[in-house]
């Protein structure tokens, strides 16, 4: 259950975080967002 | 065999690498953090190894979503209005007692870090609460974001909560159990001259200005309800039950006591844009969520092509009458990296080659040390997020007057653990 | 600066890149997670664990228990390796057992992988190999996942931020939440590996095993190592063996369990039911915080240049000059059981338990672990 709740979050803000990414004006920053991208995907998807 | 061949050639390479990337090309810290990572591997013949970069990242996954979650919080309270709002009443009630006041707002500050053993809560929450009271009342900026910062750490090693501490017990299967006075011990002094040092004077002066009366009416525009509180008692409910009561209180973990807590402040009668203000939250977290991120990668690396062992190695190599130096320097130090790590990494080793004094004492008092990391750059999770509540964009003139009170931290963990035996004589 | 606009087209490639990014090292991630093959010696019976407690039947913490009955009677006794999968000496040993005995007398238990779920990830940051691998004498390879300490977050997460160990009311950091060997006896309903341990109480309890051991290893840098730990129900046996080792030549602390530090097996186990619990532990350098590279090599061999300078500079607990290979590890480890059950029946004459065919010290220092494993059959 809580597993599920905390998966939840992750994919909260990994929506926010697409959201930033997507409005960000400099490419840097959006690599910086990348980066945090991957392991919120992969804890998501319970592959790691 | 050469010792410092050729790891030590490859801990020289991944700063320099780093810092021509931070430096040299401004490229942000975590993609910095990510190339000295990458040269790490690609110079210890690991070519690019992808498992292992992505891998480090999970150390952090964690502590994104605290810091994600808590600055959602944090930018919920402000949209409500409770921030200055409660600031301006602090500065009514308290301006004629400044003694009273500096040691109050320390105080104030520690308490989140003390409950959540984070010192990233207690500059959002508390730190971010006070820091417009302390410039209204006449302290300068700067000074402002270093007795933030300061207290936070100290908030963050003070009992009951210690994750630096208990990580360090960990690692040498040490239970934390009997900590609490002697983390008070560790914290307690060097908060009171924090607040005396950093705080103190600058209210004493009492400088009035003229427009401030104007500012507090502003700053009171929204009337201090019970319900605007909604949102903060929530969470010291929900943090403070977890940690007081944690055998019959659900554990529900910080991101998602935060959440909750923001969720709360929709029924604090004020309206505000709740996506805008998430968006903008997580857009502040960002850097910081992304330099952890870095200095995961960094991290598995430095492990992989043996630039740890080096690193540790070397600090415990150092003689007997240098190893003091050597805790009080490297522990900080190493906390550019992050202030768990050092504990990690470094604390426990100290530890063992310490070990025969009393272990809780000098345990706490290393975890003290490593709390320090939280000051150092690129990582500086009190200092940066305390530059920022109180809007300096250049961290580095914070941290010149984090120096004083740092160093005194430093030579007060290293006094704890020449004096643990004399100190456990007196305490059991 | 490297100054580059950014825009909505710039974030679709590099969302793609990161998706790329973690389909690639995700299909790596998942590749962990196939169990490694066996080849069970003549005799033994593959069983699962949840068949002496349902509650965890289908999880992912549900694991092989191999038995060889002799049909003699006897005592029982239990091996298990695998509780922390970053400690590969303690796999192996549990491994070469159920590949190599045949039991004469009593009854064998084997658990091999005893955290099946830790088995299948590593620890972020520790930079662990992912398997080890062994030759055999006819030429062919056999490997090992070479695991995570703790229960894969995947099955159990999130960590709590303070673990109260539930017997005890005992505080821990949260991450020793997922430490099996900080949650002995276990609790019935509770997570994951609360639910593991508690199985494993089950088969004690039910299987009234009289020996049981845990094995480890540990940073060379730590107090307990080249130790066993023994409860004080097993202490009588585990001094009667130590001096037998130290009289062969083979150096073992002997370490009571504290009382002070719950659960672990050697505490729990004693306190809990009527076995004799024996934790040992042998110097692993691929685990320690002192290590330089990290990688198969250092986990075989135990080579390691930082080891060597901190055993110069007297930080180590364990003698060590260049190297700590797995083959001397595995030596120990499989010498002193051979020496624990050889004193049992001094012990009890009526829980005696025989085994043969398995190496003891000097015979598995001199062939090596890959002399002791069955080739598998393609």
């Amino acid at each position: 259950m809580m597993t599920l709740i905390y998966r939840a979050i992750a994919l909260f803000i990994l929506f926010f975080v697409l959201r930033c990414m997507f409005r960000e004006k400099d490419f840097w920053k959006q690599v910086t967002a990348t980066m945090v991208i991957i392991p919120l995907v992969l804890r998501i998807l319970m592959i790691k | 065999m050469n010792w410092f061949w050729p790891e030590g050639f490859y801990t020289i390479a991944m700063i320099a690498a780093f810092a021509l990337g931070a430096f040299a090309l401004k490229l942000p810290i975590a993609v910095a953090m990510g190339l000295a990572a990458v040269t790490g591997s690609l110079l210890g013949g690991a070519g690019i190894p992808l498992r292992h970069l992505v891998e480090g990242m999970f150390g952090y996954i964690d502590t994104i979503l605290i810091i994600a979650t808590a600055m959602i919080f944090m930018k919920t309270i402000e949209a409500t209005g409770l921030l200055e709002s409660v600031a301006a009443w602090m500065i009514r009630k308290f301006r004629s007692f400044p003694a009273v006041l500096s040691l109050g707002i320390v105080f104030l500050i520690m308490v989140p870090g003390m409950i959540t053993g984070s010192s990233t809560a207690a500059v959002l929450t508390t730190g971010a609460l006070v820091a417009p009271v302390m410039i209204k009342l006449g302290v300068p900026v700067l000074q402002t974001a270093a007795a933030i910062a300061m207290s936070a750490i100290y908030g963050m090693i003070a009992p009951p909560i210690n994750l630096p501490a208990m990580i360090i017990g960990g690692g040498i299967d040490m239970p934390y159990v009997g900590f609490g006075i002697p983390l008070l011990i560790c914290t307690v002094p060097l908060a009171i001259f924090t607040a005396l040092w950093l705080v103190y004077p600058s209210l004493r002066e009492k400088r009035h200005d003229p427009a401030l009366e104007d500012e507090l009416t502003r700053m009171a525009k929204t009337p201090l309800t019970a319900r605007l509180f909604l949102p903060i008692a929530a969470l010291v409910i929900l943090l403070g039950g977890e940690r007081l009561f944690p055998e019959v209180w659900p554990s529900l973990g910080m991101p998602l006591s935060f959440l909750i807590a923001s969720v709360v402040g929709i029924f604090s009668g004020i309206r505000w844009n709740i996506p805008e203000t998430v968006t903008s939250a997580i857009n502040d977290a960002l850097p910081v969520m992304g330099i952890l991120m870095g200095v995961g990668m960094f991290i598995q690396i430095m492990t992989l092509i043996g630039v740890r062992g080096f690193v540790v190695v070397s600090a415990l190599a150092l003689p007997a009458w240098l190893l003091y130096v050597g805790i009080a320097t490297s522990m900080p130090l190493f906390g550019a990296v992050s202030a768990f790590g050092s504990a990690s990494v470094l604390g426990v080793p100290f530890l063992l080659a310490l070990l025969g004094r009393n272990e809780i004492l000098v345990g706490s008092a290393l975890s003290l040390i490593a709390g320090l990391g939280d000051l150092m750059p690129p990582t500086a999770l009190a200092g940066i997020f305390a530059a920022q509540v109180v809007g300096e964009k250049n961290y580095f003139r914070v941290l010149r007057f984090c120096i004083v009170p740092a160093l005194l931290t430093a030579v007060w963990g290293i006094a704890v653990i020449l004096g643990a035996q004399y100190i456990a004589g007196i305490l059991y | 600066m490297i100054s580059i606009k950014g825009n909505r087209t710039t974030a679709a490639f590099l969302l793609a890149c990161a998706l790329l990014l973690a389909a690639f090292t995700g299909r790596n991630f998942l590749e962990m997670r196939k169990p490694d093959i066996v080849v069970p010696a003549p005799g033994f019976d593959g069983h699962m664990l949840s068949e002496w407690f349902p509650n965890i039947v289908g999880t992912p913490v549900d694991t092989p228990v191999f038995i060889q009955d002799s049909g003699v009677p006897g005592g029982s006794v239990l091996i298990m390796g695998g509780t922390h999968p970053n400690e590969p000496a303690a796999t192996m040993t549990a491994v070469v057992f159920l590949e190599r005995a045949t039991v004469n007398r009593g009854k064998l238990f084997v658990i091999p992988f005893a955290n099946m779920s830790a088995f299948g990830h590593n620890s972020p940051q520790e930079a662990s190999p992912q398997r080890i691998h062994f030759t055999l004498p006819d030429g062919s390879v056999r490997s090992f996942r070479y695991g995570s300490r703790a229960t894969n977050p995947v099955h159990q997460w999130p960590n709590p931020d303070i673990y109260i160990h539930e017997a005890s009311g005992q505080q821990l950091s949260g991450s020793e939440m997922a430490n099996l060997n900080r949650a002995h006896p276990g609790v019935e309903d509770g997570p994951l590996t609360q639910r593991l341990a508690r199985g494993l109480l089950e088969l004690l309890l039910k299987e009234e095993i009289d020996l049981a051991f845990d094995l480890h290893e540990a940073s060379p840098e730590y107090p307990v190592v080249n130790a066993i730990v023994a409860h004080e129900n097993s202490m009588m046996l585990a001094a009667m063996v130590t001096m037998d080792l130290e009289f062969e030549g083979i150096m073992m602390r002997l370490e009571p369990s504290p009382r002070n530090l719950r659960g672990l097996t050697h505490r729990e186990w004693g306190d809990s039911t009527g076995t004799m619990p024996i934790l040992m532990e042998t110097g692993n350098p691929s685990q320690g915080r002192l290590r330089g590279k990290t990688d198969e090599r250092l986990a075989l061999t135990g080579e390691d240049k930082f080891y060597a300078k901190a055993s110069e500079l007297g930080n180590l607990f364990i003698p060590y000059e260049k190297d700590q290979p797995m083959d001397l590890r595995v030596a120990r480890h499989t010498g002193s059981i051979l020496k624990f059950l050889a004193t049992l029946d001094l012990v009890d004459p009526e829980i005696g338990v025989e085994v043969e065919g398995v190496p003891g010290y000097q015979e598995m220092l001199e062939m090596g672990v890959g002399a002791f494993l069955t080739p598998l059959e393609l």
